[in-house]
Order: C-alpha cells, then structure tokens, then sequence
C-alpha cells in the first residue's frame, strides 16, 4: 500500500516538453489511468516513476520518501510492458521467480510464491514451460504475475492490453481489476483506450501536450469534462460551435447550426461564441412533444445490433450523431425529419477556442 | 548505464585513432615527403601522373574492378530473383554454397585458375596436347573471372533480401489494379531492389579494388594498384615509400567514393526480410523451370569448382611445376616437413585475433545499438573506415608508425593481431549490434525494473542473449583472419610466419606442390567450422551486409 506524490514534474525532449509541470496525488491501493493520445507524455510520466526517464525537475515520492533519484533497480516498482518482456532464455517459472532471486530471498519460499502467483493469474502448472509454447494472452498473464509476485510498492502498466485482440482484451482488463483490488496494491495505468480507463479506474488523469486537462472519477470525466478536449476524447461527442444568448435566470439559448440549443446556466456573455458538446445519447427520437426540441433530417442509419447510430443533419448543415436503441425508428428512411428532445443540463459549453 | 556507454566509446575511439587512424595519418603524410629528406612535395603525385606504369597501374585496378562489378551483377541478379521467386530443387543448400566464396580466400580460387590454365595448367597442358591453343587467363582476364566468381555473392545476398521484402499484397495489389506481369515487375518490382542492386555492386567494386591476393597471383608482371604499393613499400631492388603512399592515398579515394556512395544508397533504404507473406513461386513451365535450375546451380557450382580443383590437385604429384596423375599425400609432406610452425601460427593468431576483436565488438555493438548520442555516432563512422582501407595499405601504416618511438611493435605476433583486430572490427561491430537491434529494449527495462542493476543485466540477461549471434560473428572472423594476406605479407616476420605466406613464396618461386597443399590446407581451415555453424552463418551475413 503506497501513496504517490508528484509534484511539478517536468521533462523536455529537445524543444518537446513531453512532461510540463505535472502534479498529482494518488491514494492508497487506487487504480490510477493515464489516459491520452500518442505523444500526450502518459508513457514518459510512468517512465519517469519507473526510473529510466530522468527527472528533470520537480519531485516524485512513495509514502512520502522521494524516490526520482533511485537507480531503477531500487525503486521497487512492478511494471507491466506493453509487449510483455518476458525473458527468451527463461521459462514460465523462472520469469516469475526473477524479481525474487535479485531480492535474495530463500529458494524454498521462491517456489512456493511463484506457484502462487501463477495459480492467480489462472496459469498453474505453467511453470516449467518455454516462454514460446505460450499465447498473447498467457504471456500477459505471466508479465503481470512477475510483477506481482515481487509485492512492489506500485504496479505500473504500460498499455498492457494493446497486443491484445479485442475479446481478449475486455476480459483481461477485468482480471487486471480483480487482482489489483485483492491484492490492494496502488497502480498506476496507462493507455489511450478511453473505454479501458472508464472501466476499470478508481480515478482517471487525461493528459494532452504534456498537461493534465482533467483529474476525476470516470464517471465525472464522462459526465462533466472540464474542457473541450475532454469532453471530445472521452466517447464520440457532437461539438456544435455557436454564439451565446441573453441568460433566463435558469438557461441559455445557444444559436447554433442554423437552430437553437438550450443550455442550463449561465455559460457566457450574450454574444460571445462557445463550443457546445452533445453527447449522441444526449439527443433522444420524439415525436414533437414539449421540452427541449431540435429538428434535423436523417442521413444515415449505422444498425450495430443492440444500439445503432444515426447520422443526421442540422439545418445549415452540420453532421451530429444520435445514440438510439435497435429497435427504434426502423421505418425511416435517409431523409426524413427527426425530432430530437435534450435535456438542457446534459449539453455542456465551452470558451470557443 | 550511461556512464558505461561513455567509457566504452571513449575506449573505443582510443583505441581506433592510435591503430587505424595515426597509421594512415602517417601514410598520407608519407605520400607529401620528399623520399630521403622528408621535405614536403606534391612530387610523389606529379611522378605517378607522369608515368605511364603507374597510370596503367591505376587504369588496370579500375577496369577489373568496373567489369567485375558488371560481372557479378549479371550473374548475381538472376540467381537472386531464381533463390526468391522459383521453385528450385535444393535451395536451401544452394544458398548455404552460393554464401561460401565470400569467406573462402579470393586467392586460392585464383591460384586454382593457374593450376588449371595457367602457362603449365592442367587443362592447358591437354588442350595443348590434342591442338587447341587456349589464350593467357594472366591479367586481366583470369583477375576478372576470379573477382566474378568469389565476389557476386555481395549482390546476390542485398537483391535477395529486397525480392524477399516486397509483401505479397503489394504485387497482388499492382496486378489487381491491372498491371500485367512484366509491367509490375517494371513499376514494383525493380524500384524496390535497384538500391540493392547499387549497394551491393560498389560492394563488389570495393572489394576488387583492394584486392591484393588475386592479382598477386594473377597479374604476372602486370601493373595493378594493390601490388604496385606493396612491391614499392617492401620490396627489395626499387622501393619507394613515398610513391607507395601516394598511390595507397589514391587508392582510399577511390574506395572511400565507392563506399560513401553504397552508403548512401543503403541508409535510404532499408530491406526487412520480415514481410508479411512472401511473394510466391512464380508458375513456370518444366521447361523454364528447368533452365533456372541449372543456371542456378551452375552459377554456385562454377564459384566453387576452383576450391574443389585445389584440393584434389592438392593430392596430385608434381613433377617440377608439371602435374602428373599419381595420388600422394606428398605435398602435405613438403608442407609440413620444414615445420608445423605456419599453421600452428595461423590457427593462433587467428584464434587470438577472433577473441579479441569480438571482446572488443560486441560492448561497441551493444553501445552503437543501444545509446545513441553524437559520441557513438563518431565511433559508428570511425568504425566504417576500415572498409575503405585495404589490408595492405592498414600494414604500411601500422609498420611506419610503430617501427620506431615509444611503442615498437614490428617484428612480432603482437602487430599482426593488431592488423586482423582493426580490419575486423567494424564487422564485429555491425554484427554485434544487428544482434542488440533484435532484441526488445524493455527485457533489459524489465530485469532492472524487477531489481537487477544495469551492469548485472548486461552480463546475466543481454550477453546470454546475444551469445548465439556472438559465436557466428566470432568463426566468421576467425576464417577471415586465418586466410588473411594482403596485410600478412606487410607485416611478418621470420617467427611468425604464417600458411597464407608459405602459399605466397610457393606460388613466387616454383613450389607448386607445396602452393597447392597450403591452399588446400586454407581451404580445410575455413570451411570446417563455416560448416558447423553454417545456418548461423547464413542469417548474420544477410544482416551485415
């Protein structure tokens, strides 16, 4: 069980900086993502807490003792690698039992951890194998047992699961939750999978051109993002830019896409342009009832099974899409009128950039 | 780490500018004296520009090199384009062979021409008694059919690679879009190895040029730029330093263009063998299929066919320089009865000079690899520098800087090795750190993460890692060193005499039966252990070049 401090930490690359005074505090046993695009510094901050990216400025520290100066080797971390590392030359076994023989201890309690740690990871009896007589998915099973088995102050995952075919890769994502929060270990996570990071986070940084946008549960990131680039990262947001109207006392009126939107509180000036987010589940098929309204015409229809998605347009033109179940709608037909209801709390606006 | 990566570098450089870079500094200085008095001249230049010999010389080292490029190109592309895209019979042991004359001596190959042809050659001799006069093969000619025959597989190996890495779906794709046959091998096939085409080419080119073996045996009294500087730097009636460093400096211009340019072509370009699907076999007809087959072969066995001559000549007797047709071990008698001291000598330095250069290379290797930095960047280019040297050129060097001063070397094993070591090095290098590429920088990342440290994950994790790759690299430079000549014949003295030398003086004077027992005796000592290991042998050699 360890607490993590980091405090204005900052790396540059040349003229980059991949890691531009980022701080943060993360709890005990709490499952903490990293979560961003390519290049937004998820992977460099975990290196950084990994040892082998120097700290540049600023501090990291495990229960309050600063470790940014250890050696790698000392920092007592385990990590999870992204194409599993696990050793050639070794097998199962003795790929666990590594991080065990470098702390010295006895052959006879190595043993009976490894097999313990293998029977967690679903792979008893695995020990005596050759790394290559195992799948994709047994070798993450192995990497991740390596690092546990070691009991390491913090787990770090360095998008583990991104070798993984899709089924695979939703069902491991649970095993990695359940372990983690059995073993109450602290882990840190990184990946730019936003559905993971819902899934399986207790608390989730976004993180873009080296900054954090946002620190929150995944829940809130989803339902509240405090910016923009949140709001469109995290799930397939409508941004609809407009110009902002005189405030109600309860809500806006947002002229947008050649209509109005309606949006709870006051979100800027009359007359200031603002960036609107409507999430497709946000907008539901009426047939012209009270409430919030916004009318367009249907342009595609996308049938996933369960849910589809329709693609419809505004009246100047803007593409949006809408979340609807399977069955709804099923007789309309590329062109016809939409009604769509909203909830004026359920739309978010931001600053126009 | 990085501090490891720092002294091994420094080292490294020390190391190379006081064997390589001091010794050709002083070549160079050597070709601006006035010979006796040490003043500073351009004479050395205007002398070889006058002189129709040293012209001819240039012009002679130039032509071989040109037409044995051509040459090897010829016979290498189609035999690539067979390996890669016909269903041969045989052809994982054709490719096993078609590898072997890279690393058998070029001169051995050349002195089997003269047994055969030459003035007393065995075919010559017959043809003569029946009434067919056959040409002189001296010269020209006999040099050109040596280099074509040991130096094609430089092409065949980088053009394989590059039929090799077009994927499948990338012909399909051009086909499906509508491109007949000849027009997809037009438009995709040809752009993609025409830079392997190139690298390999000047790589043949290169090679020609330094050659000093093959024209030692071949040139008779020919003027030909590698012996040139050898008989002007030691030889006994007219020497001439100054001249010999004029022309070694004239003779890395024109290896060092050579290989600039092949550099050039190869850093654009790179070929992964790892594509995807390989494209396949082409649908032939027996009858075409037939014909590549016996080209194929032909082309391998033709290249092999001169070692195979010595070695049964090798038990022939010989009566005088003329060969008759009774078996013997007499020439292995010869051979050895002076003294077992020149094999003994050529399987110790070549033993101490492999260990050497791979203890050497393979931390370099690892640092050129695994740390980049503008430090590992200089050493990975001072590392290419002895390709563009010549054997004896590097010798010449090495004996003007450490005939006299603080530090002689001359005279003993010692300056040898230090030959083999330099000349060999940027192949264990390259080697080494092809090796270091192959492996994923996050195992080392996860044995220091687990609480390995960095240096005792490098001896306990990467060496064992690398260790498989590390033993090809050591026999290939272990066979190389064993039939070294050109610097050899610089640098001997009368301990340390080794078999590449017997076989020279035998070939100068009229030992022909002891030529062809030391040649054999080559032979034996370089093939056995390329045989051993010779799969390994085969995956390094594609990486190196």
């Amino acid at each position: 069980m360890t607490a993590i401090r980091i405090e204005n930490l900052t790396r540059t690359f040349g003229a980059v900086r991949a890691v531009d005074d980022i701080s943060l505090d993360i709890k005990h046993g709490e499952l903490f993502t990293l979560l961003g695009p390519s290049g937004c510094g998820k992977t460099t901050l975990l290196r950084m807490i990994a040892g082998f990216i120097d700290v540049e400025s600023g501090s990291i520290c495990f229960d309050g003792r600063r470790i940014d100066a250890l050696p790698a080797h000392r920092r007592d971390t385990g990590m999870v690698f992204q194409n599993y590392a696990i050793f050639p030359n070794h097998t199962v076994a003795e790929n666990v039992a590594y991080g065990l023989k470098a702390r010295k201890v006895p052959a006879a309690e190595i043993a009976s951890r490894v097999d313990k740690a293998l029977e967690r990871v679903r792979l008893a009896g695995y020990g005596p194998r050759s790394p290559h007589q195992l799948s994709g998915g047994q070798l993450q099973r192995v990497a991740i047992a390596r690092a546990l088995v070691i009991e390491p102050a913090v787990l770090l995952f360095d998008e583990p699961l991104s070798n993984l075919d899709a089924q695979l890769r939703t069902e491991m994502r649970i095993e990695v939750r359940q372990l983690q929060q059995a073993l109450g270990l602290t882990a840190i996570y990184v990946t730019h999978d936003q559905e993971e990071a819902l899934a399986i986070s207790d608390r989730i940084a976004v993180l873009r051109h080296g900054k954090i946008e946002q620190v929150d549960t995944p829940e809130r990131i989803y339902r509240m993002p405090q910016t923009a680039f949140v709001a469109e990262f995290l799930g397939s947001t409508n941004m609809v830019p407009g110009i902002a109207g005189a405030f109600d006392g309860r809500n806006t009126p947002v002229a947008a896409a050649g209509t109005e939107f309606t949006v709870r509180g006051e979100v800027a000036a009359p007359g200031a342009p603002v960036l609107l987010s409507v999430r497709p589940e946000a907008l539901q098929l009426r047939d012209g009832s009270g409430g919030s309204l916004v009318h367009a015409r249907l342009a595609l229809r996308e049938f996933l099974g369960p849910v589809q998605r329709l693609h419809a347009t505004l009246p100047d033109g803007t593409q949006i899409r809408i979340a609807a179940l399977g069955g709804q709608a099923l007789d309309l037909l590329p062109g016809a009128p939409l009604t769509l209801a909203y909830d004026p709390a359920q739309i978010t606006a931001y600053p126009a950039p | 780490m990085k501090r490891f990566a720092t002294i091994v570098t420094l080292a490294a450089l020390v190391l190379l500018a006081v064997f390589l870079l001091y010794p050709l500094a002083l070549v160079l200085d050597a070709s601006f004296r006035i010979d006796g008095t040490g003043g500073l001249t351009l004479g050395n230049y205007a002398a070889i520009v006058k002189s129709r010999y040293y012209l001819g010389s240039i012009g002679n080292s130039l032509l071989c090199a040109a037409l044995a490029t051509a040459f090897a190109c010829a016979i290498g592309i189609p035999l690539a384009f067979c390996l890669a895209r016909i269903d041969i019979p045989g052809r994982a042991l054709l490719l096993t062979l078609a590898s072997l004359p890279l690393v058998l001596p070029s001169f051995v190959s050349a002195y089997a021409l003269v047994l055969l042809f030459g003035h007393a050659g065995v075919v010559t001799t017959a043809l003569r008694g029946i009434g067919i006069p056959i040409g002189s093969i001296y010269g020209v000619p006999g040099i050109v059919i040596v280099f074509t025959l040991t130096l094609y597989p430089y092409v065949v190996m980088p053009v394989l690679a590059g039929f090799q890495a077009v994927d499948a779906s990338m012909e399909e794709a051009a086909r499906n879009l509508g491109g007949s046959r000849p027009y997809v091998i037009r438009t995709v096939l040809l752009p993609i190895v025409m830079p392997a085409i190139l690298a390999g080419g000047l790589l043949v080119f290169i090679e020609a040029l330094e050659n000093f073996g093959v024209p030692a045996v071949l040139a008779e009294d020919r003027p030909f730029l590698a012996v040139d500087i050898f008989k002007l730097f030691a030889g006994e009636s007219d020497a001439n330093p100054a001249a010999a460093g004029a022309l070694s400096v004239l003779l890395i211009a024109c290896t060092a263009i050579a290989l600039l340019v092949q550099r050039h072509y190869l850093g654009k370009r790179r070929f992964s063998t790892n594509a995807r699907s390989a494209p396949a076999k082409l649908p032939l007809t027996p009858g075409l299929r037939l014909t590549a087959t016996i080209v194929s072969w032909g082309i391998v066995i033709a290249s092999l066919l001169p070692f195979a001559a010595v070695l049964m000549i090798s038990l022939l007797r010989f009566r005088g320089p003329v060969l008759t047709w009774e078996f013997g071990l007499g020439n292995y008698a010869t051979l050895l009865s002076g003294s077992y001291r020149p094999l003994l000598n050529t399987l110790t330095l070549a033993s101490i000079a492999a260990v050497v250069t791979m203890l050497i290379g393979a931390p370099i290797g690892y640092v050129v690899a695994r740390h980049r930095s503008r430090l590992s960047g200089l050493l990975d280019f001072v590392g290419m520098v002895p390709f563009a040297v010549s054997g004896t050129i590097l010798a010449i060097g090495l004996i003007i800087a450490f005939n006299s001063g603080p530090l002689i070397l001359t005279g003993g094993w010692l300056i040898l090795v230090i030959a083999y070591v330099v000349r060999k090095l940027p192949f264990a290098i390259r080697s080494s750190s092809a090796i270091v590429h192959q492996l994923d920088p996050s195992l080392e990342e996860a044995s220091i993460n687990l609480g390995v440290s960095p240096s005792k994950t490098f001896a306990t994790l990467t060496v064992p890692l690398m260790a498989s790759g590390l033993v090809g690299g050591l026999v290939l430079v272990w066979i190389t060193a064993a039939s070294e000549l050109s610097a050899t014949i610089v640098l001997y003295a009368s301990g340390w005499v080794t078999t590449t030398v017997v076989m020279y003086h035998a070939i100068e004077g009229t030992g022909a039966g002891l030529a062809a027992a030391a040649a054999a005796v080559l032979i034996l000592v370089t093939a056995i252990p390329l045989l051993l290991i010779n799969r390994r042998i085969n995956k390094q050699e594609s990486t190196v070049i």
